[in-house]
């Protein structure tokens, strides 16, 4: 095993002191992937560093994922204007630890981050006619109340069920705990018939925060195109469709579905939505 | 990657006997109650971060306040004239979603644990686990034991219900130990410590299933008594393996009739090499363990 750091930094940013934002691929509505290309594209971000993937990995060939060649990538961008830094990546598949420090040793050592969130989606039995909350979960009591200042939803109670294991998220912010740098994860409830897909409800409110915390001027025009594309569509599937259109109403009106129907719920949505995009 | 040792006892010519879980977990049942009967107390740990990604996340009130790993630690006892080291790991350090440990982590695990045993001046170390065999679970599970070197082997013929490879029947003395209950016996020869794998059997046919097999702890710990010259109450164990009695008669008599029809003859067949004929010929033995090991699709290993 190499212990030289396993990233390489390209050019050092001039960030005084910077917040970092994390977005996993593989997310429930590719929410963390969603948000951080959406910074990216409109905060004028530059991408800075990589964690390079041979330890973390394993790189036996190619996955292939909607007809397209996949790889595993961990890429840091900075914002200058915002003193944000932006990290998209894929979660890692061994050396846990040292990836996610590594995350940590990056934003300390190259832009003094004094801050983390993480960014995800979590699975929710509801509507996407649900108005859309953010949970957080913060590191430290200190960072709860910096985050008591926003509309977020953060007095809960959880346990890793048996038979799961905790997100990498919670291990980040652990892991920037106890090094003294404020963390929180950030959730939103992604209606479950949209994992698979895309949820821009959910962007939005992730990125309504971000605009919020970080002062960033966002137009949330083009959000809230995707945003009504999306209903427009899902409007569709419930006409032509009318078992899908019943199970949308049960879960509108507060009904638990059977696991077959949820099954056949997601199935339906999901080619449905796949074949219109 | 590291080990925190809280307070490193004084100890004279310890054994060290160490376990993981595997199928049934039958080795680390066994050493888990030995270190309970003999009062074992804690005094160190291998470093999680490393090896394991976290079990566990407790929020409250919307705050992180602990992120559990799985647990490595080490114990110590004197119990009788001896003097014991335990090692329980909780978890084996798996990579890519397979069960069993191996390759660079396993090999750097097995090494923390032998650092802290030969710290302590020990030059004897034990592992247990499981050895899946053609016998009925009414049995008594037999104790299979793999030493690591030839000067051993006259030892382990003096305890009672030991087997060796080579006592067993097609074997030829062969065989595999997968994962750490294995590995840390080839590390321990490495360095140069004498070292015993220990492993209780268990029915073939309930290995797949996610189910303790005490009964081949109790065996275990038999025989792991016996070698340390030590002795301590049953009670506890018995009360478990009556339990786990019942849970597998229930699961048994749930299988379809022509599978139990079949199972129940390895009632009467040994998997041992015998010098008095058995009750059933050698061929009829040979197919009813075709026909067992086809139905569950698996060949006997053990771990």
């Amino acid at each position: 095993m190499s212990q030289k750091h396993p990233f390489k930094v390209y050019e050092k940013p001039e960030l005084p002191s910077s917040s970092l934002v994390v977005g996993w691929n593989e997310d429930a509505g590719k929410l963390g992937s969603k948000v951080i290309d959406y910074l990216y594209r409109n905060l004028g971000c530059i991408e800075f560093a990589e964690i390079e993937p041979a330890d973390f990995f394993p790189l036996t060939g190619v996955s292939v994922k909607d007809d397209v060649a996949q790889f595993p990538e961990s890429r840091f961008y900075y914002c200058p204007q915002n003193n944000l830094v932006i990290l998209k990546s894929d979660p890692p598949k061994a050396e846990w630890h040292r990836f996610l420090c590594s995350i940590l040793d990056v934003a300390e050592q190259y832009c003094h981050a004094k801050e983390l969130y993480t960014i995800g989606g979590m699975v929710s039995i509801s509507a996407h006619t649900t108005p859309r909350e953010l949970l957080a979960i913060a590191n430290s009591p200190q960072m709860k109340r910096v985050l008591s200042q926003y509309d977020l939803a953060g007095d809960f109670n959880y346990e890793t069920p048996p038979g799961q294991r905790p997100t990498p998220s919670s291990f980040l912010i652990w892991l920037a705990k106890e090094r003294n740098m404020a963390g929180a994860s950030l959730w939103v409830p992604v209606p479950c018939y949209l994992i698979s897909t895309e949820d821009p409800q959910a962007w939005r409110k992730a990125i309504e925060f971000l605009d919020i915390r970080f002062s960033l001027g966002i137009d949330f025009e083009d959000l809230d195109e995707n945003v009504a594309k999306q209903n427009e569509k899902i409007a569709g599937v419930r006409v032509s469709l009318p078992e899908v259109d019943n199970f949308i109403r049960k879960l509108e009106s507060n009904l638990v579905l059977t696991p077959e129907e949820n099954e056949k719920l997601i199935k339906e949505m999901d080619e449905f939505l796949r074949e219109r995009d | 990657m590291g080990i925190r040792i809280y307070n490193k006892p004084e100890l004279e010519d310890p054994v060290l006997i160490a376990s993981w879980p595997g199928i049934g977990n039958i080795g680390i049942i066994a050493v888990d109650t030995l270190r309970g009967m003999v009062r074992a107390e804690e005094f160190g740990e291998i470093e999680p971060w490393d090896f394991f990604y976290p079990k566990k996340v407790s929020i409250i009130n919307g705050e992180l306040k602990d992120l559990e790993f799985p647990s490595n630690k080490f114990y110590w006892a004197k119990a009788g004239e001896k003097d014991l080291i335990f090692f329980i790991g909780e978890e084996q350090p798996a990579e890519g979603g397979k069960a069993y440990a191996e390759g660079t982590k396993a090999y750097q695990m097995a090494n923390l644990v032998l650092d802290v045993a030969l710290d302590c001046g020990c030059r004897r170390v034990y592992t247990s686990g499981a050895a899946v065999a053609p016998i009925h679970h009414t049995a008594r599970p037999k104790v299979w034991a793999v030493p690591s070197s030839q000067e051993l082997l006259d030892e382990i013929d003096r305890y009672e219900n030991t087997v060796l490879m080579s006592d067993i029947a097609g074997r030829g003395g062969q065989g595999n130990i997968t994962g750490l209950n294995g590995l840390l016996l080839g590390v321990a020869k490495r360095r140069g410590l004498d070292a015993t794998c220990i492993m209780g059997e268990i029915p073939i046919y309930l290995q797949a299933f996610p189910l303790p097999y005490p009964k081949a702890s109790r065996s275990v710990l038999e025989v792991l008594t016996q070698i340390l010259g030590i002795e301590i109450e049953m009670q506890g164990i018995d009360a478990i393996v009556e339990r786990s009695e019942r849970e597998i008669k229930r699961l048994y008599d749930r299988f379809p009739p022509e599978i139990r029809e079949e199972l129940d003859k390895l009632r009467y067949i040994t998997h041992i090499k015998e010098t008095e004929p058995e009750p059933i010929t050698e061929e009829d033995k040979k197919r009813i363990l075709e026909d067992i090991d086809k139905f569950f699709k698996r060949g006997s290993k053990e771990d």
